[in-house]
């Protein structure tokens, strides 16, 4: 498999502040990856410099091997869709989508008016008098139909209500299935769009936290219930990476159960259940900030 | 689809926009995308200037009884038109910071953005240049409007050739424009501050220059300049300034990011 | 999809209760990767995933550009697969429940016995 998107001890400062804290990384080419992590976590950051919309304090960021930074070839491949987008005052819907084909060489003219229709989104209104969820309408209608080898789709639902979320996917992968390309999702909606990620990268305070396969994280992580003794007992020497308490009962959470593990844990009286994805990656990006576990281990 | 083809990446089309020129052309187009700020207002203002001075013109002849009882200079003096040539650099700092983050998001490089930009500037620099001249022509034609008025080709080109006419337009259009690209860049780095410090150093080179002409005793020297040379050769004197300023505008852009 | 099991696995699970409960007979065509996906709203990348765990356990088998289909002899073996495991993965955590209660083995046998006549 190819390597579409490398990133090399990438590091962004912004005066005093660090957004991306030595980040490294790649993404192979074909697949949905999902660039997950709370708001403000660093992900739009680390967007902007890999499509070299902004430069690097430190690192290095190769796109199709080559360095992004005033490559029109490499960057011709690409589409980055961000909520933050700024498009010029009195453009309409119609101006972005008659500019697109201009920029993006794969731009799929049908496709886009039927997703234009999908998404019932007002052509003839300025876009700045559109509303939060039409203007992420237009970005996702313009980060599908530019068919682009590399696509970021960085939060593109933001405003987007349940129904058309639902719809986004569904065009996602109809048209992944029919076009297969290198998506980059990028979201704070874990729970949601999880089941369509083959590859995770969280970041977490400008670091990557977790970098792995999506299905691998599923069930790499099991939470037991039971008197607090047992609990401890069975959890002593293992991988914990939450531990609560109430009265009595201890709940933790860790890694690297076998099947042999949970069988025995259940016969020990323990209940055991596994983490979803999305609790995973809670526990991972400070689900529990401002609760020092040592203070709990005090308190129990 | 089978179970193995699925994972078969999807062979690129064949570029159709890849030259570096058709790129270029695009920033183009992306500036015409919505042409009301470029082509529809310059010319509402200068048609709305124009429409003023008639009026006041009319006024003025009605009062003093016909246009025979003036002096036949009296409607020459009129600045209204450097207005509009003024008015460009507005035009390019409007164009460039509406457009740039935009492009940026669409993928174009900043050398491919500032190069179409500056195709688009020169473009409209002929296009404005060469309309005014054309109305400049009507308007001697018509022994200004009926009332020997002389407003696109005012004191100073009054005398001139229309090719010189045209060619001043030119220069003064290019001047503007790329002034405003350069104010825009600078913008597009360090939003107000850069500006502060952009003005602030042209008021101080200004104002030194004034110091040592006043200290030199050089103000006859530099009025004898303005009076001996002639139009064209002063318009031809602004071409190395705006080649300047073009240059300061590309190495300022190159560095913007799609947060400026 | 539950969230806490990897995709793959419950996507070959699924399939092999439609081919245990004869919704999908021997030798029937098994839907494609990109079906698959669609209809779960999952990465094809995993559906293929789930569908090679069952190629490998010779319960589909590829058939080049047409198709994946339900190998002969498919059911019999899932059958007798469920049928080994069935003591460890359901009997067990039954077991050690009805011990915590203090519930007999004779007592469960009785109750089990029950069930399966209703």
């Amino acid at each position: 498999m190819t390597t579409v998107v490398e990133a090399e001890g990438l590091t962004k400062r912004f005066g005093k502040v660090t957004a991306l804290d030595n980040v490294s990384f790649s993404l192979e080419e074909g697949a949905i990856h999902g660039l997950l992590g709370r708001n403000g976590a660093g992900k739009t950051t680390l967007m902007n410099l890999l499509t070299a919309q902004d430069f690097a304090s430190d690192g290095a960021v190769r796109i199709f091997g080559a360095s992004p930074v005033e490559n029109a070839t490499a960057l011709r491949r690409v589409c980055f869709i961000k909520e933050s987008q700024v498009y010029p005052d009195d453009f309409k819907g119609k101006h972005v989508l008659r500019s697109a084909p201009w920029f993006f060489d794969n731009w799929d003219a049908e496709f886009a008016q039927r997703l234009v229709a999908a998404f019932d989104v007002p052509l003839d209104r300025k876009m700045k008098k559109l509303s939060r969820g039409q203007r992420s309408a237009i970005g996702v209608i313009v980060g599908l139909a530019s068919r682009a080898e590399l696509t970021f789709l960085d939060e593109p639902y933001a405003g987007l209500d349940a129904v058309a979320r639902r719809r986004f996917y569904d065009l996602l992968l109809e048209d992944y299935a029919a076009h297969p390309r290198t998506i980059v999702l990028s979201t704070h909606l874990i729970d949601e769009a999880a089941d369509l990620l083959q590859r995770v990268v969280v970041i977490d305070q400008g670091r990557v936290v977790i970098d792995a396969d999506a299905d691998e994280l599923r069930g790499s992580a099991t939470t037991l219930v039971g008197r607090a003794s047992d609990v401890d007992a069975f959890a002593a020497g293992r991988d914990v990476i939450d531990r609560t308490t109430m009265g009595g009962i201890a709940s933790v959470t860790m890694t690297g159960l076998s099947d042999e593990d949970r069988r025995a844990a259940s016969a020990a009286g323990l209940e055991a259940a596994s983490v979803s994805l999305q609790e995973l990656i809670v526990n991972r990006t400070g689900g529990r900030a401002g609760l020092d576990p040592s203070a709990q281990e005090d308190a129990a | 689809m089978t179970a193995t083809d699925t994972r078969a990446a999807s062979a690129p089309a064949p570029a159709r926009g890849a030259t570096p020129i058709a790129r270029i052309l695009n920033v183009v187009r992306l500036h015409v995308a919505n042409p009301v700020p470029t082509l529809v207002l310059p010319w509402a203002i200068t048609f709305a200037i124009f429409a003023l001075n008639l009026a006041i013109w009319l006024m003025v002849a009605r009062a003093a009884g016909g246009v025979e009882n003036l002096e036949e200079d009296a409607f020459q003096y009129n600045g209204g038109i450097s207005w509009i040539v003024v008015f460009m650099m507005v035009v390019a700092i409007q164009a460039m910071s509406l457009t740039f983050r935009f492009a940026l998001g669409f993928s174009v490089t900043r050398r491919d953005y500032y190069l179409g930009s500056a195709l688009f500037f020169v473009l409209l620099s002929l296009l404005y240049s060469t309309g005014l001249t054309v109305i400049g022509g009507i308007e001697r034609a018509t022994d200004g409007w009926g009332l020997g008025a002389a407003f696109f080709a005012p004191f100073g080109l009054y005398e001139e050739p229309m090719l010189t006419v045209w060619f001043v337009y030119l220069a003064a259009m290019l001047l503007f424009f790329f002034l405003g690209a350069a104010v825009a860049t600078v913008w597009m780095r360090w939003r107000a501050y850069g500006l502060y410090v952009f003005f602030l150093g042209l008021a101080v080179v200004v104002v030194a220059s004034g110091w040592i002409i006043t200290a030199t005793d050089s103000w006859p020297a530099v009025g004898e300049f303005f009076v001996s040379t002639s139009p064209v050769a002063i318009a031809a004197w602004t071409l190395p300034v705006t080649l300047v300023c073009a240059a300061v505008g590309f190495a300022l852009l190159r560095r913007a990011t799609s947060r400026s | 999809m539950d969230e806490g099991r990897p995709i793959f696995l419950q996507v070959a699970e699924m399939l092999e209760a439609q081919i245990l409960d004869g919704s999908m007979p021997e030798g029937a065509q098994v839907p494609s990767i990109n079906e698959l996906a669609q209809f779960h709203r999952i990465n094809p990348a995993t559906a293929l995933k789930g569908i090679n765990l069952l190629v490998d356990q010779h319960t589909l088998y590829k058939r080049r550009g047409i198709g994946m289909f339900v190998a002969d002899g498919a059911r019999t073996r899932l059958l007798a697969n469920r049928r080994a495991e069935f003591a460890t993965l359901h009997l067990r955590p039954v077991v050690d429940r009805a011990k915590k209660i203090g519930l007999s083995a004779q007592e469960l046998q009785t109750m089990i016995v029950k069930e399966m006549e209703q």
